[in-house]
Parts: structure tokens; sequence; C-alpha cells
């Protein structure tokens, strides 16, 4: 199915029921041990025109420290997936989801099984949703997938400085962002309103919460790991430099040295020395690898957008408080 | 008389049995004799199918085996047999100990060895055989030489008296045991027993036998009480003929003799009874002896001092050649000591004489590792040094000296004696041996506590020598005997130290006593060890005894922590045992850091018990060499030295804890940790890694829990974590006044909590009153006012105090934690982008160099290049600079590149940045050129 569309019809948005997105709240909350815990989860859905609609989900059996979990988690899945289909609910595999802690999800078993699921279903997206952030007001719900040239790059599984400027991977273009739509049906849509008028006045504005040092802090400490994380992975790289450049140094020294000999061989009229594999004398030295930083670095940038967004709202927040602070005083 | 009354009589058999050296060879004899005669015996055993019948029986269907083979002369398959029996007797050993040589085995053996000599002899016959059989006849004729040797003293006893066994010597299924004939040497023996040579020179046969028999009876006595809890059931339901208990009678009333007899005899002679008891056991000396004696001294002839004499330096000569048997020197030398006593040659010659006993007994154990038996121990070594020491302190007219040649000694009688030896080194030798053999010891064996008892003894031998010493002694020797005095007396905690009322004999104190003699050495020593230790041991017993003040000054003064490594072991061991006791001192008295000070080296190693010497710890990286095993064996010091270890540990934590929280809480937003206590922060992140954290069970677990919360300035919640139930019973407890340390600990986490609160919540007030935190951590305000101008003035709470209204206020000068944290973002990003900008450097530096190399045609472009870049502005040299510093390595300069590279970026950004991009356009070029 997924071969036969081309790439031109490239999924564009992404619309999420409700009933999906209370179904994975639901789950992180009662398995998630309040957020410290990942969960995760497949969702349903199919491809419509350019727009993938995640219609349904179910949730991965909890992890053990069995040897066969993989088995006996493909098996739960194929399971349960057909008997969704004989209850006629959508049951075409468009990708999965997973909670996060703050906005920490860029890492290599994200992208590893991503890649996977994207290499097998092409249109299939990771939801990433993080509890955390939702309990301070607002609902942190995301969309990825894996670029096409990260696709392309993966494959090849070499991820050394010169085959990522070859695919152009930098932190950017590793993930892409899908905006999200939420669809509810008219019926929910309606209860929902019934349901708002009812509610009371201070549940309604727990997105009002000014407290922002502890959110702040919480990015600020991750963003200062990330960065020790780089400064250890620009030592090596630098550590690398230096080798590689000494290493250079030697085998020039070398070449020039025989170079003379050859030279001098020649005026005497014997025979040149025989060529040596400079390679066996002089072994190359392993390139560091480059996806992990590049992964840190993306992970880092995620963290900054998420401190520039939260800032820019609860600036407003405060803006919006002073002014009712004046107003009383006065 | 049914076989059944008999029931009770087993035990006394095996003692009757015992008694005789001939008879407690064959045991088995008797057993089996139940079985048939059990009517008409006096001496009968019920019997039981035991592990001894299975023994005997394997080992005499071996025997049998073994006859059939002697009689075809197949030496091949005697060897087999022989080798078989040995082994089986090897497992029938535990039994044979109990129950003595089985009498059979004996015969085998001699019977064996005499046949294999006679087929020796027998040339004719040797050279006929074949080969396997000749082969087999030389092994086995070696190996019985070998091995009969263990049983010299039976054989020999054997050989003497074949007879004994002959009835069951035709068969062994039919041994008769001879009740008859076993019995009456038994009788007569026991008869003879009682008037038990008194003339010295009499029948040293019977002596020895004699000897043999009591110590033998003591085990015997041991099986008995065995035997009759075994059987006690039917020992109390069968009753005893009357003959059986006349036999009893008898029997006691001739033990109550020999008792008399024994005491009647003195020491002397039961330490001579008792070498030979285990001699027997262990080697055919006694026989040996028994030959040998005789030439001591012929029956008739006179005793007179030189005679003994001559003879003393007879047995001397022999000392330390190959071949004599040690055990017989002793024995020997012992002997002629009761001759001479005997004789009464006067004391002189005795103390000589003791001298040597002494010399000999150490000379025993060639191997200094293993310690001195325990029996020598009590019955030779210890009477003996004490007697030798009463006589010289008696006879002030004997003068002992290393000094004194051989020559010289004077022994006769009348006028001042000198007599060569050193009573000292004897004493000191005693003191190692007694320490080895507390080594020895299970220390929670009551083996220990039976040796233990004996330390009261030696302190008394020392004390006497010291007494003996200080009319005659040099200063130095003095030293020495009083640094032994010292090492006995300072790990002993003394309770009269911590009474008010002024003891009645204020010199009598162990701290007065400490006081003089270790004054003394300081100031009679000159060599520097004695005095070190008795510093050492000195500042020891004043931490035992609390005396902090004088404990720490001595310390101090004696500037040992410097020179101490330079030391040998058993001093630094000794070092960090005075270490630890004053760290728990000062922990007792309140010095919360001087007490951490004292225990971080101990403890932070996490090898406590090795440095105090209190066992071994297995060692992770290497085994040790089981010589170094030995030599670290011999330095552990015996149990009742020991420092509690997890009372130290307890009394490490705890003060770090005092310590550490506060600090922590104090710097908890620096960027680079710095620890007080390394250990302690590892026990607290293993508790951390732990998945789940249960109530506190352990001690560690407990002070863990107590730290956490006092971090979180809950004092009352650390207080019960740190004082309780479980933590009295395992470490406070043990301290002498223990009421008044948990006060101590209780003020200071109070205080300590405080100002962890203090630390750690600060940011959130304006002001605190001083009331309200005196009625939360329940101090008096007197003491939070004096905690936090202690603060204020060390800088480390950023605040004034109000006096009118008793309040704190706080300046609020330092970052909130956002802001620090923001800090030290900011550092790290600044470091990061150092990094990154070398890289580029490095590149750069790269590329020079390849085209220096590679390309000899391009070098105008290169320059071209070269002066591109010094023609970008005082920017791009500044970089260069830079680079050539850091290639020269020069960090300090770097650092400082760092803090001012904030300023430098915000205000040469455009042109950086312009620069940056020049670079990268050079480098484009490049990369096209070298494309080309």
């Amino acid at each position: 199915m997924a071969s036969k569309r081309g790439i031109d019809s490239q999924v564009e948005l992404v619309q999420i029921d409700g009933l999906v997105v209370l179904k994975m709240i639901k789950h992180s909350q009662e398995e998630g041990a309040g957020g410290t815990d990942l969960v995760q989860g497949v969702l349903l859905g199919m491809v419509v025109e350019n727009r993938l609609e995640i219609t349904n989900c179910f949730p991965f059996p909890k992890h053990n420290e069995d040897e066969d979990f993989d088995q006996v988690s493909v098996q739960y899945q194929i399971e349960m997936m057909r008997n969704l289909r004989h209850v006629n609910v959508d049951h075409l595999h468009v990708g999965w989801y997973q909670s996060s802690y703050f906005g920490a999800f860029i890492n290599r078993a994200l992208l590893d099984s991503q890649f996977n699921y994207q290499h097998s279903i092409e249109e299939s997206v990771v939801l990433i949703y993080d509890p955390l952030r939702t309990t301070q007001g607002f609902l942190s719900l995301k969309a990825y997938r894996l670029t096409p040239e990260m696709m392309k790059f993966y494959k090849e599984s070499d991820f050394t400085p010169e085959n990522m400027a070859k695919h152009g991977i930098n932190f950017e273009t590793i993930l892409e962002e899908i905006p999200i739509v939420l669809r509810n049906s008219h019926l929910v849509n309606a209860l929902l309103c019934e349901l708002s008028d009812k509610t009371k006045k201070d549940q309604k504005f727990s997105a009002l919460d000014l407290g922002t040092s502890s959110m702040l802090e919480k990015n600020l400490r991750q963003l200062m790991e990330c960065v020790d994380e780089v400064a250890v992975d620009t030592n090596k790289y630098l550590n690398y430099q230096r080798n590689n450049f000494r290493q250079q140094q030697t085998k020039q020294q070398y070449i020039l040295k025989r170079d003379q000999e050859n030279l001098q061989r020649k005026q005497r009229g014997e025979p040149p020395l025989p060529e040596e594999d400079l390679n066996k004398l002089f072994k190359p030295l392993p390139t560091p690898q480059r996806l992990d930083c590049t992964l840190v670095a993306g992970q880092m940038d995620s963290y900054c957008k998420q401190v520039c967004e939260f800032a820019s709202q609860s600036l407003a927040k405060l803006f919006m408080a002073e002014t009712l602070h004046v107003d009383q005083t006065n | 008389m049914s076989r059944f009354f008999h029931a009770g009589s087993d035990s006394e058999t095996e003692s009757e049995s015992s008694d005789d050296g001939v008879v407690d060879v064959r045991p088995t004899g008797l057993t089996r004799a139940v079985l048939q005669f059990s009517d008409d015996e006096e001496e009968t055993k019920r019997v039981v199918r035991s592990e001894k019948d299975k023994r005997f029986d394997e080992l005499k269907g071996i025997i049998k085996v073994l006859k059939n083979h002697k009689k075809i002369k197949d030496m091949a398959n005697v060897l087999t047999d022989f080798e078989s029996l040995t082994r089986a007797f090897d497992k029938a050993r535990k039994v044979v100990d109990r129950e003595g040589l089985p009498r059979f085995y004996i015969r085998t053996l001699a019977d064996l060895e005499d046949f294999v000599n006679e087929c020796w002899e027998d040339k004719e016959w040797r050279k006929n055989i074949s080969k396997g059989n000749s082969k087999g006849l030389s092994t086995v004729r070696q190996k019985i030489k070998k091995y009969n040797r263990d049983f010299e003293a039976q054989l020999t006893a054997y050989r003497e008296n074949p007879d004994a066994g002959d009835e069951d010597a035709e068969d062994e299924e039919e041994v008769k045991a001879a009740d008859e004939e076993p019995a009456k040497p038994v009788v007569k023996k026991e008869e003879k027993a009682p008037k038990a040579p008194k003339v010295v020179t009499g029948d040293d046969d019977d002596d020895s036998d004699w000897g043999t028999e009591s110590s033998e009876e003591e085990s015997s006595s041991e099986d008995e009480a065995r035997g009759i809890s075994h059987w006690t059931a039917e020992y109390f339901l069968k009753s005893t003929t009357e003959q059986e208990a006349q036999r009893r009678e008898e029997r006691k009333l001739e033990k109550k003799l020999r008792k008399e007899e024994k005491e009647g005899k003195k020491k002397e002679e039961e330490e001579d009874d008792d070498e030979e008891g285990w001699q027997k056991v262990n080697s055919g000396a006694p026989s040996q002896a028994i030959t040998e004696k005789p030439k001591l001294f012929a029956k008739d002839q006179e005793i007179t001092l030189d005679a003994v004499v001559k003879k003393l330096n007879e047995i001397i000569i022999m000392r330390g050649k190959k071949g004599t048997d040690r055990s017989m020197m002793i024995e020997l030398l012992q002997e002629l000591k009761t001759i001479a006593e005997g004789a009464n040659l006067g004391k002189p010659l005795a103390v000589k004489i003791c001298f040597n006993i002494m010399a000999a007994i150490y000379d025993y154990n060639p191997n200094i590792a293993t310690c001195m038996k325990s029996e020598m121990w009590e019955k030779s070594s210890l009477p003996t040094i004490q007697e030798l020491l009463d006589t010289l302190v008696e006879n002030t007219d004997i003068q002992v000296s290393e000094t004194i040649s051989e020559e010289n000694e004077l022994l006769d009688k009348g006028g001042p004696y000198r007599i060569r030896g050193c009573i000292l080194t004897m004493v000191e030798r005693l003191d190692e041996e007694f320490t080895k053999m507390l080594q020895a010891c299970d220390a929670h064996s009551t083996e220990f506590v039976e040796r233990l008892k004996d330390e009261q003894a030696m302190c008394d031998i020392i004390v006497k020598l010291e007494s003996y010493l200080e009319k005659h002694g040099t200063s130095e020797e003095m030293c020495r005997i009083y640094l032994r005095h010292i090492e006995h007396l300072y790990y002993k905690f003394d309770p009269s130290a911590f009474e008010t009322a002024t003891p009645e004999q204020p010199d009598k104190t162990s701290q007065a006593v400490m006081d003089r003699m270790c004054k003394f050495i300081y100031a009679k020593d000159n060599t520097d060890r004695l005095r070190t230790r008795a510093m050492l041991c000195h500042i020891y017993h004043h931490a035992l005894h609390d005396r902090w003040y004088q404990a720490r000054d001595l310390m101090v003064i004696s500037n040992l922590q410097d020179n101490i490594q330079y030391s040998d072991v058993s001093t630094q061991i000794l070092y960090n045992r005075t270490l630890v006791q004053l760290g728990l001192c000062g922990f007792r008295q309140g010095h919360i850091r001087d007490a951490h000070n004292a225990l971080v080296d101990i403890q932070s190693s996490n090898r406590a018990k090795e440095l105090l010497a209190q066992g071994l710890v297995p060692q992770r990286q290497h085994e040790r060499s089981p010589e170094q095993e030995k030599i670290e064996k011999r330095r552990l010091l015996p149990y009742h030295k020991h420092i509690n270890l997890e009372l130290l540990e307890c009394v490490y934590l705890v003060s770090a804890m005092l310590i550490e929280i506060p600090f922590m809480a104090a710097h908890e937003l620096e960027l680079r940790k710095r620890l007080i206590s390394k250990n302690f922060h590892h026990v607290l992140k293993m508790s951390e890694r732990q998945t789940l954290t249960g109530p506190p069970e352990s001690m560690r677990e407990h002070v863990v829990a107590a730290s956490k919360s006092m971090k979180n300035g809950d004092w009352k919640k650390c207080r019960n974590y740190i004082i309780n139930e479980k933590m009295n019973a395992k470490v406070w407890d043990l301290f002498y006044q223990a009421d008044k340390v948990r006060d101590m600990i209780s003020a200071k986490i109070q205080e300590e909590s405080l100002r962890t609160y203090l630390f750690r919540y600060s940011a959130m007030y304006d002001s605190l009153s001083l009331e309200s935190l005196a009625t939360m951590f329940e101090i008096s305000p007197r003491l939070v006012h004096a905690t936090i101008s202690k603060m204020i003035i060390n800088e480390e709470l950023m605040a004034s105090l109000d006096e009118p209204t008793q309040i704190v206020v706080m300046h609020r000068t330092e970052p909130t934690r956002l802001q620090s944290l923001a800090l030290q973002l900011s550092e790290k990003v600044g470091s990061l982008v150092d990094n990154n900008e070398r890289i580029m450097e490095i590149k750069q530096g790269n590329f020079f160099f390849f085209n220096k190399n590679n390309v000899t045609g391009n070098r105008p472009d290169q320059r071209d290049n070269y002066q591109n870049q010094n023609q970008q502005g005082w920017g791009g040299r500044g970089r260069q600079q830079r680079n050539q510093n850091r290639d020269r390595g020069d960090r300090g300069d770097r650092g400082g590149d760092r803090e001012r590279g904030g300023d430098r970026d915000y205000r040469g950004g455009d042109r950086d940045r312009d620069h940056r991009g020049g670079d990268r356009d050079n480098y484009r070029n490049r990369d096209q050129r070298e494309r080309y």
C-alpha cells in the first residue's frame, strides 16, 4: 500500500481523534508512574489525500525483562489488530506514540524504531506526548517523522562527518514536525460545550499558573546535561583531529624520506625500493561517529524551543497578572 | 552377671584400658570379647556397630589379604596392600585417636617389617624373583621403614612384649582380647603407680609409664563424660554389681592416691608427665627417652654440681644440631632439674637450668608462624619463668646478665653467683609467644578465654620483673620492660578514671602508672622506637579515658604523623589504632570535626580492618602469596585488643553527616562539587541507587536515612534515626557513658539541622524570627543567635541580625536557583564554544600543513593565503596568538581568556564574524583548489 503512493503524496497534516489523545493520556497516567516512565503504543488510522488520520490506538504491553519480549509484543500487536479488524475499527498501522519526560525524546532508540516504522510503512509518524508539560496547563503533543534525507543516511549507517555532509544532515534535518489537528465528532463537541458550562471557575484557569521557575530550572538542567555531553563529544573530536594531524605528519615525513632515498638510488642506478602499503603502516584512525552528537544537538534545539515557547507564554501571563495588580491597587 | 549391667562401664573400660600402655592399643580386642565372654569378664563393653568397628573390620580385611600375599611372597601385591592399609588407617584416624592404636595394626606393621627385612636378607631369593616383585620389595621396605617411624614407641613396646598379643596373633576374628592377661598388667601397674618413684634416678621406665597414664587419663575422662551422655538411660537403668562397685571404689581410691601423689610431686613432675604425654602421641620420643635416660646418670653415681653442669653442657651442645629431638631436650633438661633439686644443689644451678629449659622451649618450635602448644605453655613455660623470676627476686646474690660469658659463671656455693642469661629477653619472648597463642585461638571459643586468663599471669610476671629490674637493671632494660608493661596496659579501660572522687592511691591508677612509665621512657630511652611506641600507647590511653586535650596535645607535640611512615609496620598499626581511638575520644567529647579528620583516612580506603590489623581482607586485584599472608597473619592483634569496627564506622559516618550535610546545603548550586569525605558520599550514593529504600536496618542505612532527613531540615527524624533502640544496641551502648554521648549527638544534630535549614531555605524568607527558629529546633534562642552570628561572620549567610525585634533579615544578594543555573549553563556553553573554535583552528592548521608538504607548486598561493589572513585585522592576529598560546599548552592563559571571552565576543562580534566568514571563504577556495 505504501509503495503505491509516490513521494509526492507526502502527508502534510496529522489529524488526531480526541479518542486517541484521551487514550494516550490515560495510558501514560496509569502506567507511566506520573510521567517518569515511558509508555508506548500503536497508532491506527489511514491516509486520506495528504492527511494522516489517526483514529484509534492501543498501548504496548508493559515492558518486562524477558528476553522474548519483542516476540511477545509483536504477537500482541498482530493479535490486537486482528481483533480490531473483527469489530470493524480502523486497523491500519500508521505509527506509534511515546510519552516523554520534559521533552527528552530525541535519542537513538527513537530514531531506530521510527526508522524501522518508516522503512516498512512509509507514512508512519511518532506522536510525542509530554505528561509533565501537560500538567503545567497546556497539552503537549507533537507528531514527528524522519526526513527523507535522514532515512537515506540512516540506511547507510555510516555516521562519519563526511557522509553527514554529503547527505546534508544536521540537527535540524533529522526530524520534521508535522502539524497536528485535533478533531472531534460533533456529538463530542456538543458534550464538551455542555461540560465547559458546568465546570467550576478555578478549574478553568489552571493554564494561568504563574509559577515559572521549576519548569525553567528543569529545562536548564536538562540543557546543561546536553551541553556536557556535547562538550565531551567535542573533546573526542578534538583529540581525533590532533591524532589525525600527527599521523598525517609522520606519514608525510615517511613519504618524503622514501622519495629522497629512491632518488638517490636512481642516481646510483639501483632499483627503487618497493612500494609499501601506506595504509598498513599508518592505519587510518577511526573517525568519531557524529550521529549521537547530532542527536544531542537536536535535543538541545528542541529544549531551547520549549524554553522559548514557555517563556513567551509565561511572560504574557505575567504581564496580564501585573495589569490585574495595577488595577487592584488603583 | 549379665552383659547389661556392664553397659555403664564401657567408659570405665576405656579409661581403664587407656590407663595402661599395653592395653590401650587394643580396645578392639575388648570389644570383640564382649560378645563372647560377657558373662565372666570384668572389663567388658557393650557393643555397638560403630564407626570404629567398621573401620577396624576394614583394616582387618586388608591385613588378611596382606598375610596371604606374604605367604606367597608376592611383593608387588604386598606393596599395594600396604598402601591400602595405610590409607584405611588414615581413614580410621579419628577412631584411633579416640580409642587408641589398635594392637593388631601394630602387630601387622611389626610383622611386615620383619618379613620384608627377612626377604631383603635372602639374597638368593631376591635374585630369582621377577622385576615387579623386586621393585615392590624395595619400595615396601623403604615405605615401611618410614612409616614405622611414627609408631616407634608402640612397636618397641610390642617387640618387647610380643606375647601379650600372641593369643590373637593367629586369627584376627578370634581376638580373645586376652582379658586376663592384659588385666594383669593393669593391676600390676596400678599397684605400682602409687609408689611412683620418689627416687628420681630410680625406675625410669615406670616413670614414663606413669606420665603417659596421667595425661591420657585426662583425655579418657572426657570420653567418659561423652560416653555417659550417650548412655544415660541405660546407664541409670542398669544396676551394677557389688563387684563392680567395689572396683570403682578401688579405682577412686587409686585416683585419689595418684592425685595426692601428683601434688606431692610438684609441678615439675607434672610438666614432665605431660611432656611425655603429648610426645607419645607425636613421635617415638619416649621410647628413645627410655633407652637414653639411663645415660643421664648411672644409678649409683653421685650427683654433684660439676656432674650436673657437665651433663647440662652435654645436653646443650646437642642444641641446634640436626637430628636432635627438641622435645627430648626439654624433657632431659627438666629431668636434670629435678635431679639437681633432688640433690639440693642450690638455686643458682636451678636458675641456670631454668634458663636452658626456656631456651629449649623457645627452640622447640622452628616455625615462627605457629605458636606454642597450650599444654606446653601452661605446664612448662609459664611456671618455669615464674619460678625463675621468683628465685631471682628472692636470691639477690644471683647476678644474671647476658654479658657474663660461660667461663665466668659462678655457680659454687657461697658468695655472689654469676649466671649467663637474660631474664628480660626470656620474658619478652614469653610475651610474644603469648600473643601468638592468642592469635592462634578462635576468638569466640572458650579456649581463647582460657588463654586470656593467663594475661593476668603474664602481667604479674612483667610487674615482678619490673620491680626486679628497678633494683638491678639498666635504664635501657627498664625502658624495655616498661614498654612491655605499657603494652599490656594501654588498651585496658579503667572506669575508675571517670570517678570524680580521687582514688585512695593516686599513684596506683592506670593513668598514673602510664604517666610514670611513659615519662621514664621519654627521658631515658635512646632508641626511637620505644619512645614512639610508648607515646602512642600513652595517647591511646588518654584517648580511651576521654582526656581529649592531653591526648591531642601529645599527638601534636609528638609530630608523629610526619614520620610515622618510616617506622615499622607494627608501630604503624599502633599509630592507626591510636588515631582511631583519638577520633572516638574526640567524638565523645563533641569535637566532631577533629573526630572526622582523625577517622577519615582510616575509613576512606575501606580497609579499616586491615589497617587496624584486626583481620585479613581478601584483596581484589591480586592474591597474596602465602608468605605474605603469613606475615600479615602474624601482625594481627589478638581479639581482646580489637576496636569495634562498626562503632568506628558509625562514628565516622555520623561526624561526616554533621559536617557534610550543611556543607552540601551551602554549596548546592556550585558547579564543582567539593567533597569533604568521599566515603560518606559513596555511602549516600549507594543508597540512592537502590530501587527500593525500606526502613533502615543496618547501622549504615540508619545514618543514611538520618542524613536525608537532616538535608530537609527535619532534625527530629534525623535524631530518631541516629538514636534509637537498634542503634543503641549496635553502637552507642558500646561507649562508656552512652547517655552523655547521645545527648551530645542530639544537640549537634539540632544545631547542624538549623544550619542546613538556613542554607537551604533562607532564600524563601525575607526575615526570620529567632524565637520561631528556637522553637522549631527546640534549642535556646541564645544558641540560635550564636549559630546565626557565626554564619554571618563566616559569610555563609547573607543576612543581618535585628536585635530589638530579634529577627534575621535576609539580604538576598545570592542569585536565585534559576539564576545560578543560568549562569552555570552560560559558563558551560562558553567553554563549548571555545572548544568548537579550537576545532576550527586545527582545521586551518591542517590545511596549512598539507599545502606545505603536499604540492610544492602551490607555494605562492599559499603565501597569499597567509598574507590574507594576516591582513584580516587584529581579530585574526589575536586568534593566532591565542592559538600559539594553546599550542604551548599554556592553560592558565586560556582560563583567563575564557573569562574574558564573553566580553570579547560581544564587542568584537561583528568583526569576528567577518573574519570567520573570510575564513570560510578561504576554506572553500582551498577546497576547490584541491579538487583541481
